[in-house]
This record gives structure tokens, sequence and C-alpha cells, in this order.
């Protein structure tokens, strides 16, 4: 192979590692933001089992406060403790995808550059 | 892209000065994020600390009492309290929990707890970051004195 063809081939896996690891980045940060959902959830939850049975429980919608089950909120809350675990299940399966994604890109990067390497002691 | 988990476990001491540097720099970011997180969980922990002390200057002989009531930040209205024993709290994500005055104090007295817990466990990881960086100065200032006698030697 010829080195500018080499060059050029570098280049193109560093545009596309860049991409990969600019995606990994961006995914990390939503993890982030779920697991701190998901810490804000808990609190809740655990401060509505505290509450006693005839406490009144309140959501917050919009500007208003609207009285609300206390038994329904519970639950609101589980279910939605449930659908970000979730989330953040998937998100972790995205970024261990997109890491290897990165190695193999790297690994393939190195070879290049080896070849590179080869050829420049030859001439 | 590597983690300190595992980074930790190689022995610093074979590591180069560029790695070294790298590590430090890590090392220096981490310590800068723990910072900011003690900040933003001691700014909590005043919200909540606040509040419980609010909840302290009521009692039942402040029924009937007159209080300003804020429209805007520069305007006020007169307004009498007619219930004193249960108060509103926001428990996150939108929900809000009536609760007796005792309830309420203990819920910010947990909260402050738990608060100054967490802030407890920042600190502790940032005094063994503090320390491993430390050790990675000092072993970095070690190798830049063996390289330059190292340079003297070979010229002389």
């Amino acid at each position: 192979m010829a080195e500018a063809e080499i060059q050029k081939k570098m280049q193109k896996e560093m545009e596309v590692m860049n991409g990969v690891r600019k995606e990994i980045q961006k995914a990390m940060t939503q993890k982030q933001q779920l697991d701190s959902q998901l810490n804000e959830n808990k609190a809740v939850k655990e401060e509505l089992t505290l509450l006693k049975k005839d406490s009144e429980v309140f959501k917050l919608i919009g500007p208003v406060l609207v009285k609300q089950d206390l038994e329904e909120a519970r639950q609101n809350v589980a279910k939605r403790m449930e659908y970000i675990s979730k989330e953040i299940k998937r998100t972790e399966d995205h970024i261990s995808a997109l890491e290897n994604k990165e190695e193999a890109l790297q690994e393939n990067f190195n070879k290049l550059k080896n070849d590179l390497g080869k050829l420049k002691l030859k001439a | 892209m590597a983690s300190t988990s595992t980074t930790q476990q190689i022995d610093i001491s074979k590591l180069s000065l560029p790695q070294l540097a790298q590590l430090k720099q890590q090392l220096e970011q981490e310590l800068s994020v723990f910072q900011d997180s003690i900040q933003t969980l001691k700014i909590a922990l005043n919200k909540f600390s606040e509040s419980g002390e609010c909840l302290e200057k009521i009692g039942p002989d402040s029924e009937g009492k007159t209080i300003l009531v804020p429209l805007t930040s520069s305007m006020y209205v007169p307004g009498s309290l007619t219930d004193v024993n249960n108060v509103i709290i926001d428990i996150g994500t939108g929900y809000y929990a009536q609760k007796d005055v005792e309830g309420g104090k203990d819920y910010f007295k947990r909260k402050v707890q738990f608060v100054n817990e967490q802030i407890e466990k920042i600190n502790m990881l940032g005094v063994e970051k503090s320390k491993f960086h430390e050790a990675i100065t000092m072993l970095m200032e070690m190798k830049v004195q063996q390289q330059l006698q190292a340079q003297k030697a070979a010229s002389s």
C-alpha cells in the first residue's frame, strides 16, 4: 500500500473514532442524569412509605397542587423507578457496545500506524 | 478511557512521566468534581436546615397570628395563620406531602443527616484521592530529578 493511501485511511479512522467517542460522552451524561433521577425517586418512595395511611399527598401539575391518593402516588413512583432502571440498563448496554466499537477502531488504527511505520523504515 | 479502578492496581513507580502526568490530570479533574459536589450538597444542607429552623418557630401559640405573605419578592399582603399544625413539604419529583409540625421537623432532621452523610462520604474519597495525587506528584519530581542527573552524567 502506498504511504499516502494509509495516511488517508488513518485520517478516516480517526474521524470515525472521534465520532464514537463523542457518542460515548453523550451516553455517559445521559446515564448520569438517569442515575440522579432514580436517586430522587428512591428518596420520594422512601418518604411515601414513611407517611401515615391518612396523610394527604399532592402532586404538582404546572402551578397547582392536585390532591392525589397515597396508594396511587406510591404506585406511580414505583412504576417510574422501574422505567428509569430500564432506561439505565439500556444506556449501559449502549455504552458498552460503543466502547467495544471504539476498541476495535483503535486496534485498526494502531495497525495502520504500524504499517505506515514499516513503510517509512523501508523507504 | 481507562477507569481509575484498573489504573490503581498498576504499580505507579513503573509508569513513565507522560503517563504519570496524565494520571495526575485525571485525578485533579476528579478532585474538582468532588469539590463541586460538596458545594452543591452544602447548599442543599443549608436549605433543609433553614426549613427545619422555620418549623421551630411554629407552635400552637402561633395560631391566628398575622403574617405578611409575599406575592412577589417586593410586594406583600397581610394574612393570618389558620392551621399551625400541618405543613406541606416538597418531597421531590413534584410530590408534596402534608405532615404535622413534628413530622416536618423530623423530615428535615433526616434530610440534614442524609446530606451530611453524603458529604462525609465524598470527603473520605477526596482525602484518598488527594493522597494518591500527592504520591504521584512526588514520584514525578523524583523521576525528573533522576533524568536530569542522568543527563548531567552523560554530558560530563
